[in-house]
């Protein structure tokens, strides 16, 4: 008896018990859930340059012990994708978590978030305390907190006669070379060796939305001041772990490091991690985030 | 001598942080060789980890150990000539029955009545050795890529000897003895390479140079000079004589070893063969999951009683 088993059978490790879609505003959310355990934890989508599949490597491990909640972050994934700026502020993605907390009859949860995801959940941890267990903020993208990477720094919406570096990150080269800006950010984001297979699903998931769908992200309020940020983290009453890698090129370290002190939260740092350690040193944050969510579980019950 | 700088310095690097630790380890101890075991959980039943070629240790088992371990008691061992055993010297110490005397040895010192087999690549002629010999020790056998000489060599790698110095260095002609004794780092990056041949495989890959290189190059032309040894006749022999369960795992654009030969395997031993559409010589390393849930599924189909 001989069995062929496919090459690039797109399986998952583990696949949701449950698949759910929510609407708001006429944008429609897609989430998922995974597993049944106690407490739940709610990954949250980040920059709508991937969607939820960029906890893979979270998503296995964790459903084994918690109840996992992911959704697609609106403007990528099978959610959707409004053609305005305005439906990308924070407080839409915000208010998106919470549309998933009520339809999945989900009381409360820990928040897991990566760079954006992260702002994203110390937003909705201090805006409904009663729904949020406790919250995880990785590599968070908060600026205001701690000097930006040294470099030059160029203006998003401006033509601009260089590509180089970080130039990359303006919208006409965008709409120009959408592929050499995802290549060049993937190339940032992961600054790890070995990271040939997230740099191509990051760059894969890139292509699953558009170079002028992403200019809308970028265009999305954000809080736009130290002051407005500080009254975000210092509103934070549960229980913070900040994971930051000390080789992130996107987000300084520092910010992390600033936003574990202004939340009262616990500063982990992933030593030659860049920005996403959730993909390239998944078994260190799968532990962090397992033992932060039970120690949350055990507090509850 | 410069090998050897090279092997000192990459004896100095730290192991790296395991997603499981080992809940036992020891040494068994044969004819003066020692050989460094580990156990992992205490499930049923045990699933040993065969070592194969002497080129890398027990960690290329390293994708397997937690996932194993979670349901079942797992047993390693570094084959002589790597790791943390020995490395005695000469072609004699490296034949398949002084690795499946080893294999004996460790199941002994760890006081284990019966085991399922699970082995890659080389590993294939000592676990058919156990299973033909020892029939009460051996309640299945999963090969993976089984190097086995029932079905022709890739006919690229028939054409140069090992033996014999060669007057080229190009492609195959570097699994020669000489070359590995001049350029011993230029023939793991050749071999590795033709082991891993799906993309995204730079950590396996330094991964296995790096545990190359824990030996001296020596050492490795007395274990293939101990393979060459292994009679085609006297392994059908073998083949012919296993009665437990046994499946075959073998990558379909495995450049080191055809997949006839798994599949001649499967047809000698009775067994069954699953072909790994894609998949190179080290699927445990590059298909971990599904290589992982074939282990299961096989162990589970053994049934409670055989164990």
């Amino acid at each position: 008896m001989t069995l062929t088993m496919a090459a690039h059978d797109p399986a998952r490790a583990a696949r949701p018990g449950e698949q759910g879609e929510v609407e708001r505003d006429g944008v429609r959310v897609c989430w998922e859930r995974y597993g049944d355990g106690e407490p739940t934890v709610l990954l949250l989508p980040t920059w709508s340059i991937v969607h939820s599949r960029h906890w893979k490597a979270q998503i296995p491990y964790l459903a084994r012990h918690l109840r996992v909640l992911t959704f697609d972050g609106r403007g990528n994934g099978r959610s959707g994708r409004p053609p305005t700026a305005g439906a990308y502020d924070d407080a839409e993605y915000v208010a998106d978590a919470l549309a998933v907390l009520d339809a999945s009859a989900t009381e409360r949860a820990v928040l897991v978030g990566l760079s954006r995801g992260g702002r994203w959940a110390a937003g909705l941890a201090a805006a409904r305390p009663e729904r949020v267990l406790g919250a995880v903020l990785i590599d968070p993208a908060i600026a205001f907190v701690a000097p930006p990477h040294p470099g030059p720094v160029y203006p998003f919406d401006e033509e601009l006669d260089t590509a180089e570096g970080w130039a990359k990150f303006n919208r006409h080269y965008w709409c120009r070379d959408y592929r050499g800006f995802l290549e060049f950010f993937a190339g940032q984001a992961f600054s790890e060796t070995h990271s040939t297979k997230q740099i191509e699903d990051m760059v894969e998931w890139g292509l699953e939305t558009t170079a002028e769908t992403l200019v809308l992200t970028q265009l999305g309020a954000q809080p736009g001041s130290r002051a407005e940020v500080e009254t975000i983290l210092r509103a934070v009453r549960c229980p913070v772990l900040v994971v930051h890698g000390d080789d992130d090129r996107v987000r300084p370290h520092a910010a992390g490091a600033a936003v574990a002190e202004l939340t009262g939260g616990t500063l982990v740092t992933i030593g030659g991690g860049g920005h996403c350690p959730q993909a390239r040193h998944p078994v260190r944050v799968n532990l962090l985030l397992r033992e932060f969510a039970e120690s949350l579980g055990r507090r509850a019950t | 001598m410069t090998a050897v700088k090279e092997l000192s310095g990459a004896r100095t690097v730290p192991e790296q942080t395991r997603a499981r630790y080992p809940d036992a380890t020891g040494y068994a101890e044969r004819d003066g060789v020692r050989l460094f075991w580990e156990r992992y959980g205490d499930g049923e039943p045990t699933l040993f980890l065969l070592p194969t070629w002497s080129i890398v240790h027990a960690r290329f088992w390293k994708a397997q150990i937690p996932y194993l371990a979670r349901h079942y008691r797992v047993l390693t061992f570094d084959g002589r000539g790597n790791g943390r055993s020995d490395r005695p010297a000469g072609a004699g110490a490296y034949t398949e029955r002084e690795f499946a005397a080893d294999a004996l040895a460790v199941l002994d010192a760890t006081a284990t009545r019966r085991a399922v087999l699970v082995s890659l690549s080389c590993g294939a002629l000592w676990a058919t050795l156990l299973a033909a010999d020892h029939p009460d020790r051996v309640t299945g056998s999963f090969y993976l890529c089984p190097a086995v000489g029932l079905a022709p060599p890739h006919p690229e790698r028939a054409v140069h000897s090992f033996m014999e110095p060669l007057d080229t260095d190009d492609g195959w002609a570097r699994y020669n003895q000489h070359y590995w004794l001049r350029d011993y780092r230029g023939f793991l990056e050749f071999f590795f390479g033709h082991c891993l041949t799906e993309p995204h495989s730079t950590k396996q890959h330094e991964d296995c140079v790096g545990w190359a290189l824990g030996i001296a190059p020596g050492t490795l032309v007395d274990s293939q000079q101990g393979l060459l040894l292994c009679g085609l006749e006297r392994f059908r022999e073998s083949c012919a004589r296993v009665r437990c369960p046994v499946l075959v795992v073998h990558g379909d654009e495995d450049a080191i070893r055809p997949h006839a030969q798994g599949a001649a395997l499967a047809e000698a031993t009775g067994g069954r063969l699953v072909t790994l559409a894609g998949s190179g010589h080290l699927p445990q390393a590059r298909d971990p999951v599904r290589v992982n849930l074939l282990v299961r599924e096989f162990v589970e189909s053994l049934g409670g009683p055989a164990r």
